[in-house]
């Protein structure tokens, strides 16, 4: 029964987004802003010597797949939250479904969004003359695993919050240090060129850093098999740690 | 209206029949109790039989327990102590096969604001394991049951309160359970809508042979719908047996005077010296 329990309540999910414009429009608004502006401000970057491409928008590309996908899981949690507020969620425990099916549903509703605007988002970047070295399996790949990223870090600790609080403004006021995931990374320029070491110290320790620079490899170089396991690695790590503590939180639905 | 109701019903009990009908005991609460990690004893100690077929409801001020009884029967709230079977299953160690055999509606109705009526129904049905197109189908009749099928492609965000606590009602059936749960069903609505779903549970019962338990501080609904009745306070069933016989009990023709003998005290429907907590 979970399986499609949670089928049907990714289906309620979807269903849902044309019907909040708000949401679609407004959580994939600032990903394009800070898109183009970065890559007009920082266009500059790419004379730099050794740099990988002439094209700023090809290296920033897969920063804005994170920026979408990182950030924009939170609306997840911001809507399970809802859930629990307006106490709809309790209508749904009323059926034979478990608990984690409603989670899972929101989860795969919300990923189909945030597959979409990833995809919008590599087009973007195409239409301004940015080229996948990879090509479609590679841009799969990329967008599947910042997907994964943000399931596991911020879709994570949002989803627990929402669980904890039920309260969806708790949820929104933590949705912005997901940005802060993102940029202490080397998402803007590479690691070689940020002078300083306590910003390097930090930047190597970010799980985040080991996703994306398979991700920005796929969009330059190539595969690099070596950092896509290290990137699969970090995100079943983090799902090892997110999952029991997601469970453990589960039971705090039935009082 | 009620021809209506009566054409309504006869087609959901046709689209019933498969369905499996309860006999002996629907319910078995033996002790029951909740106690919440704070302290704060909600429920002590309920114990109760409700037969198939029987309407039992639950009668008592707000704070005294009720909610959070039912909310243990529908496997929302664990219970602490005690122990109780609903339909046959044991609400802690199976509650998936409670949950297949009940419908509940809630007190606070909480509905999925960008979802139409017609929407929530069908959803509600699929997790149930209910086929889409008969989901469909019964959603159309109950919601004509529930005298909403006017609006049914409507989204709920627009509904009143009343509304949604009728498609709420609704959607407790849409599996047509053997069993249901009605946790102040009519709190907060008019007249003419608490006659409506008064008429409706009615015919429910009658046509499908539903097993009610309703949690309410109306005696006149207590009244009007329930074959049986246990008064609670406190967190506790202080006393049950069908109205006229409660009634007869204190030489009264008021279940409010029934109250005040059994209790000790007034009813007041504010009283909240213990937590209502589902």
């Amino acid at each position: 029964m979970t399986a499609p329990a949670s089928l049907l309540l990714a289906h309620r999910t979807i269903r849902q987004f044309p019907r909040n414009p708000i949401l679609l429009g407004f959580s994939f608004a600032p990903v394009l802003m800070m898109f183009l502006v970065f890559g007009a401000l920082f266009e500059g970057v790419t004379r730099l010597p050794g740099f990988p491409t002439d094209n700023y928008y090809e290296y920033l590309a897969p920063t804005a797949v994170l920026l979408t996908t990182v950030p924009g899981i939170g609306n997840a949690a911001v809507a399970l939250a809802s859930d629990f507020h307006s106490r709809y969620v309790y209508k749904l425990l009323t059926s034979p479904i478990s608990a984690g099916s409603v989670i899972l549903g929101r989860l795969l509703g919300d990923s189909v969004r945030l597959i979409a605007q990833a995809v919008a988002v590599l087009a973007l970047a195409i239409a301004l003359g940015a080229h996948v070295e990879t090509g479609i399996p590679g841009a799969i790949v990329m967008i599947l695993l910042g997907t994964a990223l943000g399931i596991v870090t911020f879709g994570v600790l949002t989803a627990n919050l929402a669980l904890r609080t039920g309260d969806p403004a708790a949820v929104q006021a933590i949705l912005p240090m997901a940005y802060l995931l993102i940029f202490l990374t080397s998402a803007y320029q590479q690691p070689e060129q940020i002078d300083s070491p306590v910003m390097r110290t930090i930047v190597d320790a970010n799980p985040a850093e080991h996703v994306l620079r398979p991700m920005r490899e796929l969009m330059l170089t190539g595969y690099d098999w070596g950092h896509i396991g290290i990137a699969v690695a970090v995100l079943a790590a983090l799902a090892l740690i997110g999952i029991p503590l997601t469970i453990r939180n589960y039971r705090t639905i039935y009082r | 209206m009620l021809d209506e109701l009566e054409h309504v019903l006869d087609d959901l009990l046709a689209r019933a029949g498969g369905a499996s009908r309860l006999t002996g005991d629907a319910i078995v609460a033996d002790d029951l109790g909740k106690t919440y990690p704070d302290g704060t004893e909600a429920v002590r100690g309920v114990t109760l039989r409700v037969r198939a077929g029987e309407c039992y409801g639950l009668l008592g001020p707000n704070g005294a327990g009720k909610s959070t009884t039912v909310g243990m029967l529908g496997t929302l709230v664990r219970p602490t102590a005690g122990r109780a079977l609903v339909a046959g299953f044991d609400v802690m160690a199976q509650p998936r096969e409670v949950r297949r055999r009940i419908g509940f509606a809630m007190q606070d109705v909480g509905v999925d604001a960008f979802a139409t009526a017609r929407e929530l129904l069908v959803l509600q049905g699929r997790l149930h394991g209910v086929s889409r197109a008969e989901a469909a189908a019964r959603a159309r009749l109950l919601l004509e049951l529930v005298d909403l099928a006017d609006v049914a492609g409507q989204r709920l965000a627009g509904f009143s309160g009343g509304m949604q606590r009728r498609v709420d009602l609704a959607s407790a059936l849409i599996h047509l359970p053997p069993i249901v749960f009605l946790d102040e069903p009519t709190e907060g609505l008019d007249p003419r809508a608490r006659t409506a779903i008064w008429d409706a549970l009615d015919q429910l019962r009658r046509s499908l042979g539903v097993t009610v338990v309703l949690t309410t501080h109306y005696m006149d609904e207590a009244d009007r719908l329930c074959d049986r009745l246990g008064i609670i306070d406190r967190g506790t069933v202080v006393t049950e047996g069908t109205p006229a016989k409660l009634k007869a009990s204190v030489g009264s023709a008021s279940l409010e005077d029934v109250y005040l003998h059994y209790t000790g005290r007034a009813f007041a429907a504010g009283d909240t010296d213990l937590r209502e907590a589902a």
